[in-house]
């Protein structure tokens, strides 16, 4: 059963047309990575996706209900979190104000939540009252996923977690990610340098030019020469 | 008198003075980092003020409320009620010039917000002058009479310690507000990234509405507090005050509400002590050299970005 389909989609910025008809579908608990080279369309992918920018054509449907030019708010409320590749969190406020944050639409008690995600990010959890502008990106990283995480989302959009982060911070973050998975998540994943996110995940697309290029398991997309070659860095 | 005698008295005027240019200047400061432009009728927002509290004031005197002097007030009950309904009736008035002027202009860059809101300040003033005409107003007509501090030689009028106090209550409100409340958090959140902001689910039309009215509950005290110091009040009230407040906001920080308090009170301070040196009619040039020279040595303000 799937959980979010993009089907045709496409979109850009004003007059200048990025996508040029994507399609993907994210299961119900997988995790999907979607690669391809610098200026291919994935952030613009996820940004059309979360309502950030509107599509020209296609459709977009979320857990059964089209979501199609909802704005961010309303998505967000449907189930999705999204956690953009920079300025992904509030530099001023402290760890525990960005989590709050992202509990501004629940009006009843979300300690609970917090906690837990205090138990995903121990780091996190002895920094309760620390600015996140003064931390390191590997912190600020895992602070903008748990403020996505604050709503108990049924899929996560992670926009190139692992960009600008040490080879071994890349490697906790893609360990934590696969812990978020095990609690039931959906990811969607977009990475430029993509082997470690690969190995995680179940599925993954290929886009390039705003089209689809390949689609197939993490596996078989990792053992593929051509994808190898082209997109992985030989 | 030589000049140094006179400082310790100046010293104390501009804390008075600095205490109004630090309330202007703290809503300056959240409209400027929230909603994203240099509110350039926020003087005349609080001449606004003034002149809603100077309408209630006359209107609950014919209805014969009570105002008999508080203690050592010059002002009693009727005034302070007519004052408190003015704050929210200046929020509320505020937040309908953003429906009708500036959230129109929501989606356009900061400068067109900007020179819309001096087309708004000489709109608004020009309304009061129409009601009120251009001449002055006075909220007290009788004179109080100083008290000296013994041992310092200092001069102040209970009114005076009135404006401070307020100053210090209202400070320490806006503070609780911005560090405890979930609304207040939000605004923070707004301020330091708008786009994330949305993204995360809060309702940032909600936020500027918000800082509406604070912005404007803060301007409406503090061309009252300007009224009650001068004891009169006219529809340029607050515009003469505007370039003293945008300077303690430069230099204070711009967009760090923190920073206009300080700033505030450095340009009410030395505004007053530099009338020691040079005549009165000089004061606003001061604010603006300040201004100028924190532009140049240190454009981030004494208390910098919050980050």
């Amino acid at each position: 059963m799937s959980l979010l389909t993009v089907n045709a989609v496409t979109s850009g910025y004003g007059d200048m047309e990025i996508l040029h008809g994507v399609s993907i579908e994210v299961g119900a608990g997988e995790i999907v990575t979607m690669i391809g080279p610098n200026g291919a369309g994935k952030s613009t992918l996820m940004k059309t996706i979360f309502g950030l920018l509107t599509p020209t054509a296609g459709q977009i449907t979320f857990a059964e209900k089209e979501i199609t030019g909802l704005s961010p708010d309303l998505v967000v409320r449907r189930g999705m979190a999204y956690v953009p590749q920079v300025e992904n969190i509030f530099p001023s406020l402290t760890v525990n104000e960005n989590l709050e944050m992202g509990a501004f639409i629940l009006t009843d008690d979300f300690s609970g939540q917090l906690e837990e995600i205090y138990q995903l990010f121990p780091i996190l959890n002895d920094r309760r009252k620390q600015r996140v502008g003064k931390m390191s990106g590997g912190e600020r990283q895992m602070v903008a996923m748990g403020r996505a995480l604050m709503l108990d989302p049924k899929l996560l959009m992670l926009d190139e977690p692992s960009a600008a982060l040490a080879p071994n911070l890349a490697v906790t973050i893609f360990e934590r990610i696969v812990a978020i998975n095990a609690s039931g998540v959906a990811i969607l994943i977009v990475e430029q340098n993509a082997k470690e996110s690969l190995k995680v995940s179940d599925r993954g697309y290929v886009l390039a030019s705003g089209r689809n290029r390949f689609e197939d398991t993490g596996e078989n997309l990792l053992a593929n020469q051509d994808v190898g070659q082209l997109y992985l860095g030989g | 008198m030589d000049i140094l005698s006179r400082i310790p008295q100046l010293l104390v005027y501009g804390v008075i003075s600095g205490s109004i240019l630090s309330l202007g200047g703290i809503g300056v400061s959240l409209i400027y980092s929230i909603i994203g432009f240099s509110n350039f009728a926020y003087g005349d927002m609080m001449a606004l003020g003034a002149y809603i509290a100077l309408g209630l004031f006359s209107l609950f005197v014919s209805w014969s409320i009570p105002n008999t002097p508080l203690g050592p007030l010059s002002f009693g009950f009727g005034f302070i009620l007519a004052a408190i309904f003015a704050i929210g009736l200046t929020a509320v008035a505020v937040v309908l010039i953003d429906r009708i002027l500036f959230n129109r202009l929501r989606n356009h860059s900061s400068v067109i917000l900007m020179m819309s809101s001096i087309g708004g300040a000489l709109a608004l003033r020009n309304i009061l002058q129409f009601f009120w005409g251009p001449q002055q107003h006075y909220y007290i007509e009788r004179i109080q009479i100083a008290t000296v501090i013994p041992g310092l030689g200092i001069r102040i009028k209970p009114d005076q310690v009135f404006i401070i106090l307020v100053t210090i209550v209202l400070v320490v409100l806006v503070h609780a507000f911005l560090k405890y409340t979930k609304m207040g958090k939000a605004m923070r959140a707004t301020a330091d990234n708008n786009a994330l902001a949305r993204v995360t689910g809060i309702n940032t039309d909600r936020v500027i509405v918000w800082t509406w009215m604070i912005g404007g509950a803060l301007a409406a005290t503090a061309g009252i507090l300007a009224g009650i110091e001068n004891k009169f009040i006219t529809p340029e009230l607050g515009w003469q005050m505007l370039l003293s407040i945008f300077a303690a906001v430069v230099l204070g920080g711009i967009g760090n509400p923190y920073g206009a308090i300080v700033g505030g009170m450095v340009i009410g301070i030395t505004e007053e002590v530099s009338t020691a040196f040079i005549p009165t009619g000089y004061k606003p040039a001061v604010a603006f050299i300040i201004m100028i020279l924190m532009l140049i040595v240190k454009p981030t303000g004494l208390l910098g970005k919050r980050r």
